[in-house]
């Protein structure tokens, strides 16, 4: 933290204090039913897709496809619910300022609580998706009509896969909206930033892109720009490291390499963004303040 | 504004014509300030700046000019510190929350809380605490890891009486063990019965500070509720408006406070 300055603090020290954070962090997000009953409502809801699609009962890949459209909203939605609060919970009621007398740093502090929040992701998101699979895997049987449309391999493998890219996209849209929520200052704010940051990543991302072809950005350049934003980054990986496998498509839909550094540089940047603005914030209203008085 | 040393020998930490603005209103204004052990105690009224001033003396709040200076830099946790809201997340007991901040000192909460007599409450939820308790709770965690110097804001605030002098008393037990506390507080009977040291903070400046003897013989009063009313400027109810002391340091719009770090 920038409280009073204190002797160079060692490694142990500094894993110490990320796992002393991430505990305190984990224990808080336990005891918080509302998560439980998101991560009801959200196996509701996926349960809900692969019924109504029809594609669990056919296979892997099938409930794959019913599930891809409804996971770019429900996982970012989920994820930003976990974050949109993280590092605004003790700014705003004081503790971080008692923190920072502690012997523990900013980034000790920032990835004791996104780790924390992370492990609550893989637990909200995680499981019901993994429930989801158990279900398809216990009562999917070949349909033909369905089959047809869903043509190819199949195999709880590509569901795996498909968890892990879910897995990255929720920890893209929580790290960005635990990051944007170290500059809220009330709930309310909080709420609005969480909001945009959903909003602008579920919808922003597509439609930049369509904006940006319409504006004489060529076709070609498609896969790598998807690759930028991270529900694009997921669906390109969705469609080439999972359905993909089952038809060999003739084009590349993202660069993976591209994507998948899309994916943790969200992850990354909201981090960064996090702890920069604990680290700094107040330095920056004082240097807002210096500049007033001056005038 | 001053430019003169203010911290001696003995200093645990200083602030030095340091100034605070919110919204470009000025709250704080080229204070100059060093604590040694002993207890200090911040009177003044309610928006002089007391709390601002604690804040930036504990390194929480950032000075919008001026230097902030630790002399125990090197411990693992040079300051403690209580804001004048104790802020513990709910949910957790007593004991997780001061087991939160000891794994980070390597300091035993259940001995933290035996000294603030909050042992018989260690397994209650920090929302189920009444105020007294948590404003204890908050001075057990402020002194966990033996900081040099400990910063309670306003401790005894919308205490009872007897809470009130339970929270004074054991944050003033640390004194005599060489910790500079420092303690913000409207209750003047219990600076007068605790403290070393006062300083007097009005409209953003140090009225009045140094050893709490010299300040009322510099002054002419006997009691520190006199010494507060004749140093703020509101008089001692005989209708004198002010009595700045013989040899004041106040000088040219400054504040010199050499007489806090005075044993």
């Amino acid at each position: 933290m920038t409280g009073p300055k204190r002797g160079r603090v060692g490694l142990a020290a500094r894993l110490r204090g990320v796992d002393t954070v991430f505990r305190r962090e984990l224990a808080t997000v336990a005891r918080t039913p509302g998560y439980a009953a998101l991560a009801v409502g959200l196996g509701v809801a996926l349960f809900g897709v692969v019924a109504v699609g029809g594609g669990g009962a056919t296979g892997f890949v099938p409930a794959i496809v019913d599930l891809l459209l409804p996971v770019e909203a429900l996982v970012p939605a989920a994820a930003v619910v976990l974050g949109y609060r993280a590092f605004l919970a003790d700014a705003a009621t004081g503790e971080l300022a008692v923190i920072r007398t502690y012997p523990v740093g900013v980034a000790s502090y920032v990835a004791g609580v996104l780790l924390a929040r992370l492990v609550a992701l893989a637990v909200v998101v995680g499981g019901p998706a993994a429930l989801v699979g158990v279900y398809v895997g216990l009562t999917a049987a070949p349909d033909t009509g369905i089959f047809a449309t869903h043509a190819g391999v199949d195999s709880p493998l590509l569901y795996v896969r498909f968890l892990a890219f879910v897995f990255g996209l929720g920890a893209a849209y929580l790290s960005v909206a635990a990051g944007v929520s170290a500059i809220a200052s009330s709930r309310r704010s909080a709420i609005a930033l969480g909001a945009l940051v959903l909003v602008g990543g579920v919808l922003g991302g597509d439609l930049a892109l369509l904006e940006s072809l319409s504006a004489g950005t060529s076709a070609a350049a498609t896969p790598d720009l998807l690759a930028l934003t991270p529900n694009g980054a997921f669906r390109g990986l969705v469609f080439e490291h999972v359905i993909g496998v089952a038809f060999a498509p003739e084009t590349d839909f993202v660069p993976t390499g591209r994507a998948l550094a899309s994916l943790a540089g969200w992850t990354l940047g909201g981090a960064v963004g996090g702890g920069a603005s604990i680290a700094l914030g107040r330095r920056v209203d004082a240097a807002i303040e210096r500049v007033r008085s001056d005038e | 504004m001053s430019d003169h040393a203010v911290a001696d020998g003995d200093a645990l930490a200083s602030v030095s014509d340091v100034s605070r603005s919110y919204g470009g209103v000025t709250v704080l204004d080229g204070v100059s300030l060093s604590v040694s052990p002993g207890v200090t105690a911040v009177v003044g009224p309610n928006g002089s700046g007391k709390s601002t001033l604690l804040g930036i003396l504990a390194g929480v709040t950032e000075p919008t000019t001026g230097e902030v200076s630790h002399g125990g830099a090197g411990a693992r946790k040079p300051i403690g510190y209580l804001p004048q809201r104790v802020p513990f997340r709910d949910g957790f007991t007593a004991r997780e929350t001061l087991a939160f901040y000891g794994r980070l000192v390597d300091a035993d909460p259940d001995a933290a809380l035996e000294r603030v007599g909050l042992s018989d409450a260690a397994d209650k939820r920090v929302e189920s605490l009444s105020g007294g308790m948590r404003r204890l709770l908050g001075i057990a965690q402020a002194l966990l890891g033996d900081p040099s110097v400990a910063v309670l804001d306003e401790p005894a605030s919308g205490l009872d009486p007897t809470m009130r002098e339970r929270a004074f008393r054991t944050a003033a037990e640390r004194a005599p063990e060489g910790t500079a506390v420092v303690i913000s507080s409207h209750d003047l009977e219990l600076v007068e019965a605790h403290a070393d040291r006062l300083v007097v903070v009005d409209r953003g400046r140090i009225a009045a500070a140094g050893p709490l003897d010299r300040l009322r013989a510099d002054y002419d009063v006997e009691s520190v509720d006199d010494l507060y009313r004749v140093a703020i400027g509101r008089g001692d109810g005989t209708g004198e408006e002010s009595a700045a002391p013989a040899g004041d340091d106040e000088t040219d719009g400054s504040v010199h406070v050499t007489g806090v770090s005075d044993r």
